[in-house]
């Protein structure tokens, strides 16, 4: 690698060649030559493009790449050459494209959380977010029935899977940030080849293992045990990264007073990280939260209220979205964006929970 | 201050003295490896229904591209979508790693520290939306613009094999499909090489940059090669999403139980995932939900691979670092 660098900065036969560029002084205040370049690269294929949108009846699409993309790209380097020499010339290559990296993601984020709240607020109402869908068809009006029973199960599943994976996922972390065993890489290595499964395998599993032997029916209780599988991995990961933080001088000192591993867990490692564990369950609860492909497998469908989490097939918000999406009705289809406008809100409180716990954990 | 070093050795040593201490760690060992017993019961459990059908229908389970339950033998295989799978996920990663390389390029070493951590929030919160809120998304927003930009591809540059289209269906396209794939790659791909690049010692970048390098010279021979390591386990974790996204894939893409080999913008293709969750709804019985058990089988073993490779290449880079 190092050689590599010496060759290309002191190759004796472009020594020459690099002595004809202009000298490059990093140090001196920007010139106004700096500016005017820039401001032309940017500005000339604007007014270009804008010309050709108004001038032209090509399409938007088209003109934004095929034109816009290398004027910019052209203008850019220009500038480069003009500024810098010829060694500024990927470097602004890169600039324009890392910007409009960037700027696609901002569009694609905006996009989706911009259709959503536009196309879901029609649906919003007091009735749909209270009242369950029974008597309900595709065709039905707007103002009759609701997602009530989907939250309903939703919750219902979450808090299932979190009262299993939660537990099972920090016993984890503290397997290998406290017990510490021989076992800590393998078990590490399971843990992050677990958070590949996808989400469909999941729900075969435990349709395979449980409701084809009889031991279950489809419902809420085996959607829980699936979101469990998905959720483990999140948990434990996040919350091997926060008990890690927890200053070992704690560990020790504890084990100095006499107590023994289990209370220096219990009562000192766990209370000093109690916030980071808190994130590790809610960033778990939002990773599987929109899961929708295990529950279509597992816990079914149901238009009526159900509370009892094994004897029956229960409804959640995503194949609530599921059912809804691509039907001929549009008051159908209005009821999956609504469903996806509530599912998306829940997913943003649990973010902006994890992000507020995790500026100040331990 | 320094604390005395401590053999951890000792530590548990004086822990598994204590009876209540022996008992914690059986229950914690006992826990941490439910992870691999999970892992095991998959390979089993799927792997047990896939035998049967291998011993009805043979090797043609992996090489027919039909799904036809009324000839006897029935004519089925998985072939077209183990083949579609891989397709979809090249599409989206073609699009997904530069995005990803540029996205995190720009975080690390260009943009202004409060741009850089909107970006980053950003980013995580594409990673948290649903892939199911992805799927209504595409099908409903995506579809109608990137038919018309399908269109234009195969207008100007339809000489190029893979934007032929024979049918002029530009809808429930592969390109549309690796296009929402792409979308759940980038924040999981951007999120290991951002973190990655940013590793790069400084004192590596500052040499270089007082040498007279300019950015991309100081990517190409310092920060790329240092990051090597950690940017190919990053994409392979993003083959791994790709390879076993289900629900926004089903919406946008239509399936067809044929092989579309490289015809990206025409409609029709498939994956396994998708296959699954079509076909589990209207299951003729109980051998075609075997069938999809096995298919689901080939799956797990396909991204439980991709995954363990990036891993592994992920943990090693990390290693070297230390």
């Amino acid at each position: 690698m190092s050689a590599d660098v010496n060759t290309t900065l002191f190759d004796a036969t472009r020594l020459e060649e690099l002595q004809q560029q202009k000298p490059y002084h990093p140090w001196r205040k920007r010139t106004s030559r700096f500016d005017v370049s820039v401001a032309i690269a940017v500005i000339v294929p604007v007014l270009i493009v804008v010309a050709l949108l108004l001038l032209t009846d090509l399409p938007g699409a088209l003109i934004l790449v095929a034109f816009y993309l290398p004027l910019q790209l052209v203008a850019a380097a220009g500038a480069a050459i003009a500024t810098k020499g010829r060694r500024g010339v990927l470097d602004s290559v890169i600039m324009v494209l890392a910007i409009g990296a960037s700027i696609f993601s901002f569009v694609v984020i905006l996009s989706v959380l911009f259709s959503l709240v536009v196309n879901g607020i029609r649906a919003l109402s007091i009735p749909f977010l209270t009242q369950n869908s029974t008597y309900i068809s595709p065709s039905t009006p707007l103002e009759y029935g609701g997602i009530a029973h989907a939250v309903l199960g939703t919750v219902l599943i979450v808090t299932i899977s979190a009262l299993i994976a939660v537990p099972v996922g920090i016993a984890t972390a503290i397997y290998v940030t406290e017990v510490r065993g021989r076992a800590v890489p393998y078990v590490r290595f399971f843990v992050q080849s677990m958070s590949g499964v996808p989400s469909v395998v999941a729900g075969l599993f435990i349709l395979s293992t449980l409701i084809l032997t009889g031991a279950l029916q489809t419902s809420a209780l085996a959607g829980g045990l699936a979101y469990a599988i998905l959720m483990l991995p999140t948990v434990a990961r996040t919350a091997e990264e926060v008990l890690r933080l927890v200053p070992e001088d704690l560990r020790t000192g504890a084990l100095a007073l006499g107590s023994t591993r289990a209370r220096t867990v219990f009562k000192v490692v766990l209370p000093a990280a109690k916030t980071g564990i808190i994130t590790a369950m809610i960033l778990g609860i939002a990773r599987v939260i929109g899961e929708t492909a295990p529950l279509l497998i597992v816990a079914g469908k149901n238009d009526a209220t159900v509370v009892n989490p094994v004897s029956q097939p229960i409804s959640t918000l995503p194949v609530t979205i599921f059912e809804n999406v691509a039907q001929p009705y549009p008051d159908a289809v209005t009821r999956a964006w609504g469903a996806a406008l509530v599912l998306m809100i829940l997913v943003a409180v649990l973010f902006t929970a994890a992000r507020v716990l995790g500026r100040n954990k331990v | 201050m320094a604390t005395p070093d401590l053999d951890q050795r000792d530590l548990s040593a004086a822990a598994t003295s204590n009876r209540g201490d022996r008992v914690f760690n059986r229950v914690i060992t006992a826990a941490a490896f439910i992870a691999l017993l999970v892992l095991a019961g998959i390979a089993i459990f799927l792997g047990a229904q896939a035998v049967p059908v291998f011993q009805k229908l043979g090797w043609s389970f992996l090489t027919s591209t039909a799904w036809d339950l009324t000839t006897d033998p029935p004519d089925v295989g998985i072939f077209g979508m183990l083949y579609g799978s891989i397709l979809l996920a090249v599409v989206g990663l073609v699009i997904a790693v530069p995005a990803s390389l540029l996205l995190s390029i720009f975080i690390v070493f260009m943009a202004p520290r409060k741009l850089a951590s909107v970006l980053t929030n950003a980013i995580d919160l594409m990673a948290a939306i649903p892939s199911v809120i992805l799927g209504i998304w595409g099908f409903y927003l995506l579809n109608p613009q990137a038919e018309q930009w399908q269109e234009l591809l195969n207008k100007y540059l339809g000489w190029i094999p893979i934007f032929q289209n024979e049918s002029g269906n530009f809808l429930g396209t592969p390109f549309i499909a690796g296009f929402v794939l792409a979308i759940m790659v980038i924040p999981i791909t951007t999120s290991v090489t951002r973190e990655v690049l940013g590793r790069t010692p400084p004192e590596l970048i500052n040499a270089a940059e007082s040498l007279g390098c300019s950015l991309w010279t100081m990517l190409r021979y310092v920060a790329l090669p240092y990051g090597r390591g950690g940017i190919v386990g990053g994409i392979m974790l993003g083959l791994g999403r790709a390879l076993g996204e289900t629900i926004a894939v089903f919406f946008v893409l239509k399936i067809i139980y044929d092989v579309n080999w490289y015809h990206i913008i025409e409609s029709g293709g498939g994956s396994v995932a998708t296959l699954i969750v079509s076909r589990f709804g209207e299951a003729s019985g109980p051998f075609e939900v075997q069938l999809l058990l096995a298919a689901g089988f080939f799956l797990f073993l396909m991204t439980l691979i991709v995954n363990v490779i990036a891993n592994l290449i992920v943990s090693r880079t990390g290693r070297m670092k230390k």
